[in-house]
């Protein structure tokens, strides 16, 4: 039976052999088949021989192919589109009058100059000459004004978004070239809100055949097989390098790195350093950047226990965020102790990062105990950590946290639930005790990463909607910060004015504030010109084969 | 004839049923489409707009009634991930699932027939254990296991595929086998091993049957007795196996093309059940339910013509 | 009285059992370290100090096998319980009494066939939630229709046989000819079927933890450390092998145990 079992496997094998053989016939180019024949040469080599030369094929024909995990949005509309795995691909597709750069500052983009007011009410956009679309068209002031009028009042538009721009009382053409803004209020976050994309008025198909003005053009998708993008010849900037990108993707984190291992992918993102261990690095370069969102313990302030401010500041002291760094991330990443990521350095306040941090691990655990008993828990009490199981991040954080509470008495149990799950029962329907997400800003203001803690997004408004405060929080002052800051125009102070908020919510402790987690991203060798961004984008114009 | 007709009415009262209880499990499970498409900022607003526009707002019997209505007209509807129609976007992954099955179950039964006669003939011999060990092992190893298992020796380390780089089928029909091939020995090698453990002990039961040995004892030959009568009598339970093998590979293609990255029909199911794309979902769900169904007939009716004795009432 | 003789098979099966499921035991009470307990000492080869050596959080991997394998075989036992337990009223009642029932619950039986089982099992731990509890209801409505169709095969072929045609006109209840006189009579197909969905059931367990909708931490089973540990099978290929050897072996004493049971039914007759 064994040699007959044997039999049957080099049976199989020749039958694949055979397979190969018609493979190697009949199609052009096909590199893999080669490489059987002389495997034996050497131990080590054919691998990276291989995945070089499809390398090297791909770069003589100036492509490239990004493993991404997640398919892309039912619409494609740049203004309807909610994921940010979307928004990551479709960054290179569109643009706005301006732009970010990769210091998360805005640059003119469509237009050419922005010229405002001293009351901050009227801004003169100037439209940079000769912009086209995809399509050939140049881009003209209705192009623009059907735009941002869209995200304004279109139903299906972002509410972040089209809520901030609520503040633009008329959108006036002047001669050909020059469109006028008129406000009724000053608002400091226009021109993060202005990298809304423009596109094309009248044109309905931007749901399956988007057409925008940026670097790369789209060509098509396969459902759940990938996403091909062609670079655009009229671009009026800086021009990219790589003619051709084809996202593929693959929902098993194992099937992006056998992607990148194999050679049929050339960069991923989004790694964790567990993954990026796997790979082999003669092959690869890995580059570190932040992921750009706070990811933390969030905790709802209405479910007891944690109602009680002492339980939630224990669970602050008692949780070692080091600790969690070392234990799931190999060290990796970035503490905080607010609601704003690192990078966003204008209102990134450091003072808070170890506001809860007492000299060991051990004293924060003692700590920790006290105020337990103080708040009436001296035995400790059993809580559920919600978290969404395809983000093995979150739910490593959440596996060490337990681990980490058990020693203060606290027994937390792991609920995994599919995302979709989590969007409709934990975050939209609340019903959860606490849960580990990262939460990014979209746009890139602080009234998005902050405003969704006042009371405003708690309760619900004549709609019926609830807006972002899933975790419930509710402090007075806090709302009052918010009016004083949104009704500041003076930038300087209003920046101060968040950074009080950012405070109040460290110290009520609002959640167990965490990381922002490292951005591991493997780069095939000979790929360079990588940019990282303070947003959840990835640049592939300035990428290029050496 | 009549039994023809019966069969076929079963399975079409099979496959509504199938479908009703789809249809009614989405509507307890957790997840609102309308929410899984707007994601974590939606208004209520934005969700009534787009529950209207997928007809979500309809009563659940209404809903059913009219997916139903368009079944037998031939229209699944329109995928809510992807708006486009579902038959469009199923065909391709069909096509690629069909092709792996195909190789699967001939490699099946290229395997398993010789590897069962064998293990058939030699039983009770001295390596009997050794042989029933290999193949309790083979069942053993979990599906996702093995299939990590061949892509890094057989993709990574050989090179005889590139593991994430599938062709499409259109361009490179013979570049798509040959990835296919190593999904399909995933799939193949448990039911190889189960094939031969079947075929091992329905070959020994009809060889110790009272004819047989009447048979031997009267100086047949044993080799001929084999061939003549103990075969012919095996086919039965054999047909019944590879009519169950054709069903369940199918199901064990799911967890394969997700480590393969193979663009099937399975991995297109999982992600359509986290989307809540119920159309996709609905119409992969009533093909791989007319599927299994129609490999249990299809291997019932062969074995009616091989043996007209049998008299199957139902599925049995 | 026919003799029911002991072969190697089945010797060899319940050797194994025996001693897994004794190291489980040992595993209720005692192991050599806390199966939750992180440690920096990360990603460790096997040593003395771990004989599996450690998981990505420095956990030691041989006590959370320990764990582990306790927690799969609860889980497979308690499915074939529910699956087989189910499958057997269902085949009963439809193999004796035939006509109406049998129609209408083997259609139902065959829906449930026809629907994918990964579908049922998405759907059912979607409706619960995840945990080891819900992963044996899921699994065991998954496992009653192979079972009902089987048994409602050995409960008719029974139906027409002599003695229990004068049980039933000495005016035996239906109840009693079906639990006294025909379940006896179903055993030897049972019992090796009960094996054989014993060792799908610790398949279908790590399939349905691949796929994220398994058993949850801190509960750990089999098939939650097999399908994180080929994720890190180059960093880590000691974490697979340990954990892939013990689920084998777990399935193989199993399955040892079937062929024997199948032996012995065979020799008695």
């Amino acid at each position: 039976m064994k040699k007959r079992i044997l039999a049957g496997i080099l049976a199989a094998s020749m039958v694949g052999a055979l397979l190969t053989g018609c493979g190697k016939g009949a199609s052009q180019g096909t590199e893999a088949a080669p490489a059987q024949g002389t495997e034996e040469a050497a131990e080590a080599a054919p691998a990276a021989e291989t995945q070089e030369e499809d390398a090297t094929e791909r770069a003589q024909a100036n492509e490239i192919v990004i493993g991404i995990a997640q398919d892309l949005d039912q619409s494609l509309d740049p203004h309807y589109a909610v994921a940010a795995g979307t928004k990551e691909v479709m960054f290179n597709v569109f643009e706005g009058l301006v732009k970010y750069d990769s210091n998360g500052d805005t640059i003119p983009a469509v237009a050419s100059e922005v010229e405002v007011s001293d009351d901050g009410l009227v801004y003169t956009f100037t439209l940079r000459d000769g912009v086209k679309f995809h399509n050939g068209d140049t881009v003209d002031l209705d192009d623009v004004i059907y735009s941002i009028q869209r995200c304004k009042d279109d139903p299906k538009v972002n509410p972040q978004t089209s809520t901030g721009l609520q503040c633009i009382a008329s959108l006036e053409k002047d001669g050909d070239n020059k469109l006028v803004m008129t406000l009724t209020e000053p608002n400091t976050e226009l021109m993060s809100l202005l990298t809304l994309a423009i596109i094309p008025a009248d044109y309905d198909q931007q749901d399956t055949a988007p057409v925008g003005t940026g670097p790369y053009k789209y060509v098509s998708r396969t459902a759940q097989e990938s996403v091909e993008l062609e670079k655009f010849a009229d671009y009026w900037g800086t021009p990219a390098n790589i003619d051709k990108v084809t996202y593929k993707i693959n929902e098993k984190a194992e099937g992006l790195i056998m992607g990148l291992e194999s050679g049929a992918l050339d960069l991923v993102s989004h790694l964790s350093s567990t993954q990026v261990a796997e790979l082999n690095k003669d092959n690869f370069n890995i580059e570190q950047g932040t992921m750009n969102l706070v990811q933390a313990l969030y905790l709802n302030n209405e479910v007891a226990p944690f109602d009680n401010e002492l339980v939630r500041q224990a669970l602050c002291y008692a949780i070692d965020r080091q600790g969690i760094l070392d234990m799931a991330f190999d060290g990796y990443g970035f503490l905080i102790g607010s609601n704003v990521f690192p990078a966003f350095t204008k209102y990134f306040d450091d003072s808070l990062t170890n506001y809860y941090t007492l000299e060991t691990p051990e004293a924060g655990k003692e700590k920790a105990k006290e105020l337990l008993a103080e708040a009436g828990y001296p035995d400790g009490f059993d809580m559920t950590i919600t978290v969404p199981s395809n983000y093995t991040p979150h739910c490593d954080t959440a596996e060490v946290i337990a681990e980490q509470l058990k020693e203060v008495g606290i027994n937390a149990t792991l609920n995994k639930v599919e995302w979709e799950t989590w969007v409709s029962d934990t975050y939209a329907g609340r019903n959860f005790q606490s849960t580990v997400i990262g939460l990014t800003a979209d746009p890139l203001t602080a009234r998005s990463l902050l405003e969704r803690f006042t009371t405003g997004q708690r309760v619900e408004d004549e709609e019926g909607n609830r807006g972002n405060n899933f975790i419930n929080y509710n402090n007075e002052e806090y709302d009052a910060l918010f009016e004083q800051a949104i009704k500041t125009y003076d930038d300087e102070e209003q920046t101060k004015i968040y950074k009080e908020m950012e405070k109040n919510l460290t110290e009520h402790a609002a959640s167990v504030y965490i990381q922002d987690m490292a951005d591991m991203v493997a780069v095939r060798k000979g790929l360079t010109g990588l940019t990282f961004y303070p947003l959840y984008v990835l640049d592939v114009s300035t990428l290029k084969w050496e | 004839m009549k039994y023809v007709v019966r069969r076929i009415l079963a399975l079409i009262i099979t496959m509504i049923m199938v479908s009703f209880l789809a249809f009614a499990a989405f509507h307890i499970i957790s997840g609102d489409p309308a929410r899984a498409i707007l994601g974590m900022n939606a208004t209520e607003k934005q969700l009534a707009i787009l529950r209207q526009e997928m007809g979500l707002d309809k009563p659940f019997l209404v809903q059913y009634i009219n997916w139903l209505f368009g079944f037998f007209t031939g229209n699944l509807g329109v995928s809510y991930s992807y708006r486009q129609p579902v038959a469009a976007l199923i065909m391709p992954k069909l096509k690629v699932t069909l092709l792996m099955v195909l190789i699967s179950f001939v490699i099946i039964i290229i395997c398993s027939l010789p590897l069962g006669l064998r293990a058939a003939q030699k039983s009770g011999g001295r390596l009997d254990w050794l042989r029933t060990t290999i193949v309790q092992l083979c069942m053993a190893v979990p599906a996702f296991f093995l299939s990590i298992l061949v892509s890094y020796i057989f993709g990574i380390i050989f090179k005889f595929f590139t593991p994430g780089d599938f062709p499409k089928i259109e361009k490179d029909l013979a570049g798509a086998v040959r990835y296919l091939f190593f999904a399909a020995v995933c799939i193949a090698i448990p039911r190889i091993a189960m094939a031969v453990r079947m075929l091992k002990s329905t070959i020994i039961e009809e060889m110790e049957k009272d004819y047989v040995r009447t048979a031997i004892s009267r100086g047949n030959d044993r080799a001929e007795v084999l061939k003549k009568h103990v075969l012919k009598n095996s086919l039965v339970p054999t047909i019944t196996f590879l009519g169950q093998t054709m069903a369940e590979i199918v199901g064990g293609s799911i967890v394969v093309e997700q480590v393969f990255g193979v663009p099937g029909m399975g991995r297109f199911l999982v992600a359509s059940i986290s989307n809540r794309d119920y159309p996709v979902v609905e119409a992969l769900v009533v093909i791989l339910a007319f599927w299994v169904i129609l490999s249990g007939t299809l291997a019932d009716l062969i074995n009616q013509k091989i043996d007209p004795r049998l008299k199957l009432g139902g599925r049995a | 009285m026919k003799k029911h003789k002991w072969n190697g098979y089945l010797i060899a099966g319940v050797i194994i059992t025996t001693i897994i499921v004794l190291w489980i035991l040992i595993g209720r009470f005692y192991t050599p370290y806390p199966p939750t307990k992180m440690s920096a000492a990360k990603l460790q080869g096997p040593s003395l100090a771990h004989l599996f050596g450690t998981d990505k959080f420095g956990r030691d991997i041989f006590s959370r096998v320990m764990q582990g394998s306790g927690t799969t075989l609860f889980i497979a036992a308690l499915t074939i319980v529910i699956g087989a337990g189910i499958g057997t009223i269902v085949g009963a009642m439809t193999g004796y009494f035939g006509g109406i029932v049998d129609e209408v619950l083997m259609r139902l039986n065959d829906a449930l066939t026809a629907f994918p089982s990964i579908l049922l099992a998405l759907v059912i731990i979607s409706i619960l939630g995840p945990g080891k509890y819900n992963v044996i209801i899921a699994l065991g409505i998954v496992f009653i229709p192979s079972y009902a169709r089987m048994m409602r095969t050995a409960f008719a072929s029974q139906r027409e046989v002599n003695y229990i045609i004068s049980a039933r006109l000495m005016g035996a209840s239906s109840p009693r000819i079906l639990m006294m006189h025909m379940l006896p009579n179903t055993m030897h197909v049972l019992l090796p079927a009960l094996t054989i969905g014993f060792n799908n059931a610790v398949l279908a367990e790590a399939s349905m933890s691949f796929l994220g909708i398994g058993v949850t931490p801190p509960d750990v089973s089999m098939g939650y450390m097999l399908s994180e540990a080929q994720g890190m099978f180059r960093s880590a290929p000691w974490y697979a092998l340990s954990v892939g050897g013990v689920i084998a072996l777990l399935v193989f004493g199993i399955s040892l145990i079937g062929e024997g049971m199948q032996k012995m039914n065979k020799e008695v007759d």
